[in-house]
Parts: C-alpha cells; structure tokens; sequence
C-alpha cells in the first residue's frame, strides 16, 4: 500500500438505483487493469458484475452490500466502496459515508436528480463529504446534462460548475470536451481503452468557448490567484483552474460536474482523473475522536504512522474463513501481529490476516497505513467498533444508525431450516446494525425488525438462497404498550396450603402512572414484611412487566409503592412474596384504568411542491399529525407524526401519489395512548389470536 | 377552567369578541411592518386553539421553525397575562393545543390555494374535523390579489373555513376618508372584519375598522406582548 498518502484516494460511488454505479465501477477496474472483462451488471452470459459478488444482486442487477476494492490510477491508490442506491438500505450508504474521504455522485442524464440522490446528498451533507458529479447514460434517448446540471442547483442546492461539454448526446453521443485543457477527448478500442485527444470540433467551439468561461468565472472565487489571472488578463493555466476547483470542491462548497456513459465506454478516464485531481486524500480531511480516558474531549486523528493505532470497524462479512472486518485506518498503522483494544468492551486483540478486498477476491498485505481502507480476519467485534494501540482509549464518533421500524415474524419450514436460519440470522445481526432478531417467548416465533418491507425481504431471500434456509413470514407487527392512567391500591395475601411448607405473604401498597419504564419503592416500616423479602416482592412486579395483564403487551410507567404487608415465620419465603407481588400487581393493574399505548413516529416527506397538499392528505388520512410543512428550493418538506400501525405500506402509497418523486424517513418518536376505536380494534384482533391459538 | 380563562383575557375577545372571529369570510389584522401583525394573528388563532378547534397557518414570510416559536411566545405572553398558573399545568396545556396547529410556509411565488384545497380535501375523505380557521400571513395586497381572494372565498364555503390575513400597509400613504388603509379600501366588500394597529406613543393601539357594532372600538396593548393594557 503506497505510504504517501498524497497519492491515496478513498472513495464512494453513490447514486439513485439504475443510474449505473456497477457499470461505471467495472469500467474503472477494468481501465485500472483489476479485471480483464468487463461482465454487464445483468450480463447475457449471466456471470453479473465484478463488484456485485452476492448471488441475489447478480440476479436483482442491484448492489446491496458495500463491496469494497481499490485499484491503481496514474500512480495513485484508490479505494472505492461500491454502494448500494435503495433507500431501504441506506445504512450501508451511511457506513460507507462515514469512512470515506470523497464521493462520486452518479446521475442519469435522462431521469435527472432522484429521490435517493436526495438522500444520499444528505447523508453526504452530515458526514461533510466532498463530492464530484459524473451524469451518466449520455447516450440514452432523452439525455440532457445541462438541465441535470442545473438540478443539482435546484434540487440539491450544489454550487454545480461543468467541467466537460458533451460531443453529441443520445446515440450520436462521441466524447467530451475537457473545458480546463480545451481538448477533445474520444474514446476507441473495443472497451473504449484508447483515449484519444483532438482538437475541438470547430461546430462546437463557440459553445465550448462560452462554457469554459462561465466555468472559469464560478471556480475563480475558490482562488486569488486565478482571479488575479482573470484581472490581468494573464494565461490562465490548467494548473490554475484545477487548483481552484480542488480548493472548492474540497471545502465543500462547489461540485464540478463531468459526463459520459460508463455503458457505452465512453469518458470514465476523465473521470478517474478527476478523482485524483479533485478530490481529498486523507490528509485534507480532518477526523475526530473522542478520547475516553480525558472527559470525552475530542481529539484531532492525523494521517501519520508513526502515533498510536485509531481505526474503525465499518462493516463485517462472515466469509467461508470466517469473519472478515472491514477496517479505516485513521492514525498510526496497523501491522499484522499487533495488539490492539477494541474501546468498546476494553478487549484486547491480535491482528491476524491482514488483506485488501478486491470485490470477493482479497490480497494479503503485512499492513493497513493510516488513510487506508482493509480488512482484517479472525477478529470478534461489531460494526461500528473502535480499534486503538493498547496506549490509547479513543472512541471514533458513533454512526448515525436508525432504529429498526418494522418487525416480522418468521417460521422455519423444516429443521434443517431451522438450523441454518440461526446462522443467518447471527450473521446478518452482526454485519448490519439496522437489521435485528429477536424470540417471541410466547408464539416462539422468531421476530426479525428492520428498516423497511423490502430491508427484510431481501434478508428472508438471503437466507433461502445463501444458507438454505426457507422460512414463512407473517404480517408486520408493531410493538405496542400497555400502561396505567391512574392511581390503584392493593393488599394482596398469598396463602397456600398443600401439605409439607405452606406459602404465605401479604403484601399492600399502591400502583400510580410514571415518567420512568418501571419504578419500585420500598415503605415498609417495622417490618411487617423482613428486608430479606423485598427483593422478591420488587421481582414479583417487574416480572409482571413482561406481558400485561390487559393485552399481554409489554408493561411501562408504572411505578409501585409497597407500605404494609405481613409474614408468616414458617411459610414465609421469597417465592412466597414474589407470587403475592404478581398477585398484588394484578388485583391492582385492572383498577388502574389501563391503556394501550403504540409508537408514534416523526416522519419526514420530500416531495416536490406540486404533490404538497396530496401529501398533507396522506398523512391526514393515516391518524397523523401535521407539525409544519416548508418549502425549499422546488421540494416542500413535511412533518408530521403519525402511528407506526398506519405506515405499513406507506411507501407504495407515496409513490404512487407522487409519480415516485416524493420520499419519506421515519424514526421514532414516542409512545402514546390509542384512540378507543383503534384501542378496541386492537383487543378484538388479539383475541381472534388467542382463539386461533 | 383554564382555557376558558385564557380564552376571557385574550386582547382578541376583547377587541372582536371570541364568537365573532369566525363569523364570515375575511378578517384582516392591517398594520405598518414591525408593528405586530403577526402576533395579534397568533392570538386570533391561539383562542380558537383553546376552544379545541383545529387551526392552519399559512406564512409567505416565515419558515416553519419560526411560525412554531411565534405560537409558542403567544401562548406564553397570554399565559403570563393572567397571573401565576401551576407552570406543569401550562406545559400540559401547550403540549395538548399544538397539535391542533399546523404551520406551512410558502413563498409568495409557490402559493398555490390548490395545495391548500387538497390538504383540506384530504380531512374530509378521512373523516376529521377541519380546521375552522386558516391565517395567511404575508400576502402583499399591494399587488393584485383579486383571483386569489375568489380562490379562497370558493375555499370558505366549500370547507367552511373562515380566513384572516395580515395585511400590510406603509407609513406614507394616508389613509382614506372612512379611516381605512388603501389596502383594505381596495377590497373592503370582500372583508366582515378588519383591525388596525397603530402605534400610539410607547403602546400599540388596535382600532376595529370592520365588525358591525363593534367598529371603531379601540383598545391600547403592550407591544411587547400584544396583551391588553388596563
């Protein structure tokens, strides 16, 4: 791995599903000498690209896990992160974010900016990302850069300044014109490998002329000295004007745009150039941790070799040899056989085998510089972890990760299936944050939560086709409460008579609503009931908490207060005292006026301006509430609170009533009471459970 | 109790009357900038907020974030009006009413009475209570609102949704002979009611230009608060 981190680019590609993210990474590695065939993202000869190395991606022609590779470009080491384009996989995006120093941002020519190039400009937003833009599919009927240009200005609010012209669009599309050398850029052999340089096309001068201007005129503010150039009417190199546009895009504060169809072969080089030549290397950027033995200050990471080890675990793979961790290096250097601390749990640990990934293929290394992007085998840990030398106690910044939204529950279909679901399962939970499992002690079912209906999907259809394990699902559930509204005493005796040692306890005292999930106050004075007792009467109502007696859901915000009781000197004992808890807490749990209570979540709509109301309405029509909604640019935002119960499906419903260029995020925000009609809706389903039972 | 307090000390019951405000079609809150427009809106709407009605605000100069704070001070200024009330009280109070409010923030160029018809549509295909008043903050009636006056009063009888608008006048246009700004003049037909706040020394005087029996009454505010000065 190349030590001087000035030649060192860590990227991403991201963009909306379809706009060819696959298909331009291919021609990159391809290009870089990676690969010696270029495989289609939905090849006839069925073999799918490169970095789609998951079965189900090959098929489906998307990418859902980040599948990680770097290659060499004009003496310069790039690592790029493949990243998957739906929204409902947008941790993956987010993981990538979170390690990357640069972003490529594809855009159809013909569909423009899409709802998921909205999402994933925020994510770049909160991670501070710089970006460059590559308009893909020139070749494509309709194709039109300058007015997806132009959105990236309207719709995303980037300082967007083109960077090439096209030669020709649609299917006369040529090449580009490169507007900082003012050449002419063709590409020829049977994978487009010749690059050829020309002079402009004289038909097209006059336009390229004018663009290099405007050009020139945006990118002179990120420098003085070009300004100067422009003022004093010198020669404006390219030295100049590249300088200015990495100045601008590094701080964030413009995008250069480039052009081209990664498909039809046509203008990647330029692009790759672009990377170099534009965006950061590790040591532009800055990265913070945060030092747990000196108060959580944050301390500055610097890109050197020579300090104390500080990387982050940003994705995990359980491989056929085991689990492969997927590694940034922020500081100091990671050399096989070296300690390490995962500051998490405080737990030390070797380094192993060390490699870097070339998609599914991986290439041993003796060690993983600072600024760099590897893996690591035989390491026990979680995505998100933080390794340091033994010297140090930082943590990196925690990752933004969502809260599953949508549980289902699933039934293996045999044993065999059963076997192989809880390894799938115990893989998945460990690669993805968002995605979660766990055992209805009831039903037996096992639960699994996620992100979004098709977020699970994919994972039921990973676990059929990787480990054999076939499963049926049933219908999404949302996690409801049960709680008290009011005040409601209780004195309770349990007695018991059975031959050999009775049981007796009595316990009295009140249940009253609380702030907290579950509060226990001990009153008892003179001891009517013994110390050592206390303990089981508390485990006797927190055990209560598990499933109410109302609706068997889980019980929260009470709080209970015992101040009298009694016992007994022979048949007194703490299994006594916990069943006169669980009777107590029944006798009084009914007269507490007890509700239902579901989680409410805040949701957020992008929708363009003209689907504004439809929207409100939607919302309107699914128990919601509107907090407010914005106008920004051409795009309103609305937000709203709305019951978890009523957006299953919301997605679809979206969709449809925006032509597909409305989006929504959804988190959750509280629990609140149901309404009577809905509560008795609910009481009325799960007893036709229990009969069915 | 409470409600029924706050309600009696508002400066809007006395000034139009709480029954009053939504007997119509058009209001209009009418002031130079920086006077208090917006916040005597805010207390137009926060008594029908304490009747358990539903409200819209519609603001063409405010974003969202702010119209919310705007409510907020309202609910506070009418809160510390009326004397010491158990603070946890209040909070409930404000927590329960907010949710009946809803905030959109256009631009003058993006406003669009469609938008809004379909959002009020949309209450009565789910079958909700609609909001029974909706302020518009921020329409300049130095330009030609006539279309958008009909839009709206085709809006007022089809959702019976009675419409107050602030309204901007300027400091060097006088005023009409029957005491009305140009602005209102304009389109006094299509108004049953008007207010006009005037700076009056250190107080803000609200004059009832428009409301049957009630025109011409005047009444002297705290410019800070909007609250009634005894």
């Amino acid at each position: 791995m190349i030590r001087d981190l000035e030649r060192v680019r860590n990227i991403g590609i991201s963009a909306h599903i379809d706009s060819g993210k696959t298909t331009l990474t291919e021609r990159v590695l391809f290009y870089t000498d990676r690969i010696h065939k270029i495989n289609e993202v939905k090849g006839k000869d069925g073999t799918g690209a490169v970095m789609d190395s998951m079965e189900l991606e090959k098929e489906r022609g998307i990418t859902i896990a980040s599948a990680a590779t770097y290659c060499e470009w004009k003496k310069h080491n790039i690592n790029i992160i493949d990243t998957p384009g739906h929204v409902d996989f947008t941790v993956e995006v987010e993981r990538s974010l979170r390690v990357l120093d640069g972003v490529v941002l594809i855009l159809c020519s013909v569909s423009g900016v899409q709802s998921q190039s909205i999402t994933v400009d925020q994510q770049m937003k909160r991670y501070k990302v710089p970006c460059i833009a590559y308009i893909n599919k020139c070749d494509r009927s309709g194709a039109n850069p300058v007015k997806v240009s132009e959105q990236l200005k309207e719709k995303l609010g980037h300082n967007s300044v083109m960077l090439q012209l096209p030669i020709g669009l649609e299917d006369k599309h040529e090449g580009i014109i490169d507007l900082v050398s003012m050449k002419a850029n063709y590409f020829e052999g049977d994978n487009g490998e010749k690059v050829i340089i020309k002079e402009i096309p004289a038909d097209l001068m006059d336009e390229a002329e004018m663009a290099r201007e405007e050009m020139i005129d945006a990118v002179s503010l990120f420098s003085d000295e070009l300004t100067d150039a422009i003022l004093e009417e010198k020669e404006i190199t390219e030295e100049l004007i590249m300088t200015a546009v990495r100045t601008g895009t590094i701080a964030r504060q413009m995008t250069p745009v480039f052009l081209g169809s990664a498909y039809k072969n046509k203008a990647v080089q330029p692009l790759m150039d672009a990377v170099i030549n534009y965006l950061p290397s590790p040591l532009d950027i800055e990265n913070e941790a945060i030092d747990l033995d000196n108060n959580e200050e944050s301390v500055i990471l610097e890109s050197v070799f020579d300090k104390p080890t500080v990387a982050l675990a940003f994705k995990l793979e359980d491989g056929q040899y085991g689990q492969l961790t997927y590694i940034r290096v922020y500081q100091g250097c990671i050399n096989k056989g070296d300690t390490l601390i995962n500051s998490r749990d405080g737990k030390k640990m070797k380094a192993g085998r060390l490699i870097r990934m070339h998609s599914a293929q991986m290439e041993e290394v003796e060690a993983i510089p600072a600024g760099h992007i590897g893996a690591m085998f035989g390491v026990d840990c979680a995505s998100g972890d933080t390794f340091v030398s033994p010297q140090i106690n930082y943590t990196l910044l925690a990752m933004h990760i969502m809260e599953p939204v949508i549980s289902l529950s699933i039934v293996p279909k045999d044993n065999k299936a059963q076997i192989n679901m809880s390894k799938a399962l115990n893989r998945f939970t460990k690669e993805d944050p968002t995605f979660r499992t766990y055992v209805d002690h009831e039903t037996g079912d096992t639960i699994i939560q996620g992100m979004g209906e098709l977020h699970l999907e994919v994972y039921v259809e990973r676990m059929k086709r990787e480990y054999d394990a076939e499963v049926e699902t049933g219908q999404p559930r949302v996690a409801y409460r049960e709680t008290i509204t009011r005040k409601a005493l209780f004195n309770y005796t349990h007695k018991k008579q059975t031959g050999g040692a009775g049981q007796y306890g009595r316990v009295a005292g009140f249940v009253e609503p609380c702030e907290e999930e579950f509060e226990f106050i001990n009153k008892i004075t003179g001891g009517r009931i013994p110390t050592q007792y206390i303990p089981a009467c508390q485990k006797g109502f927190k055990g209560c908490m598990d499933k109410g007696p109302k609706l068997e859901f889980p019980v929260t915000g009470i709080k209970i207060t015992i101040d009298d009781g009694a016992y007994h000197a022979v048949d007194s004992s703490e299994m006594a005292f916990q069943s006169a808890a669980r009777g107590a807490f029944l006798e009084a749990y009914l007269k507490a006026k007890p509700v239902i209570k579901e989680p409410i979540m805040k949701v957020v709509i992008e929708t363009p301006n003209e689907f504004q109301g439809g929207c409100m309405g939607l919302i309107n029509q699914r128990r919601g509430i509107i907090q407010g909604s914005q106008e920004e640019g051409v795009m309103s935002v609305i937000e709203s609170q709305v019951p978890l119960a009523d957006m299953f499906g919301f997605s679809t419903v979206l969709r449809s009533a925006t032509q597909g260029k409305a989006q929504f995020t959804m988190e959750f925000s509280t629990y609140k009471q149901v309404p009577q009609s809905v509560s008795e809706e609910i009481v009325r389903k799960k007893q036709e459970e229990k009969k069915e039972k | 109790m409470l409600k029924k307090d706050l309600i009696s000390k508002s400066p809007v019951s006395k000034t139009i009357g709480f029954e009053n405000i939504t007997d119509g079609k058009f209001g209009a809150v009418l002031s130079r900038a920086g006077v208090g427009k917006t916040s005597f809106l805010v207390q137009i709407a926060l008594i029908r907020l304490l009747n358990n009605e539903k409200i819209l605000h519609v603001s063409l100069d405010d974003p969202m974030e702010k119209i919310n704070l705007r409510y907020k001070e309202g609910f506070s200024n009418l809160i510390d009006y009326i004397g010491y009330i158990d603070p946890q009280k209040a909070v409930r109070l404000w927590e329960d009413i907010k949710l009946d409010k809803v905030g959109i923030s256009y631009t003058e160029a993006s406003f669009d009475t469609q938008k809004i018809r379909d959002y009020l549509k949309s209450f009565k295909k789910a079958g909700l209570v609609l909001p029974s008043i909706m302020i518009i903050d921020g329409l300049n009636f130095d330009n030609d609102v006539s279309n958008i006056l009909e839009e709206l009063k085709s809006l007022n009888q089809e959702f019976s949704i009675f419409v107050w608008f602030s309204m901007k006048n300027h400091r060097e246009e006088d005023l009409c002979d029957n005491g009305f700004p140009i602005q209102l003049e304009t389109y006094k037909d299509k108004f049953d009611k008007a207010v006009l706040l005037q700076p009056v020394e250190d107080k803000i005087e609200a004059i009832v230009l428009k409301d049957g029996d009630r025109a011409d009454q005047k009444i002297k505010l705290n410019p800070a608060t909007m609250m009634i000065i005894e």
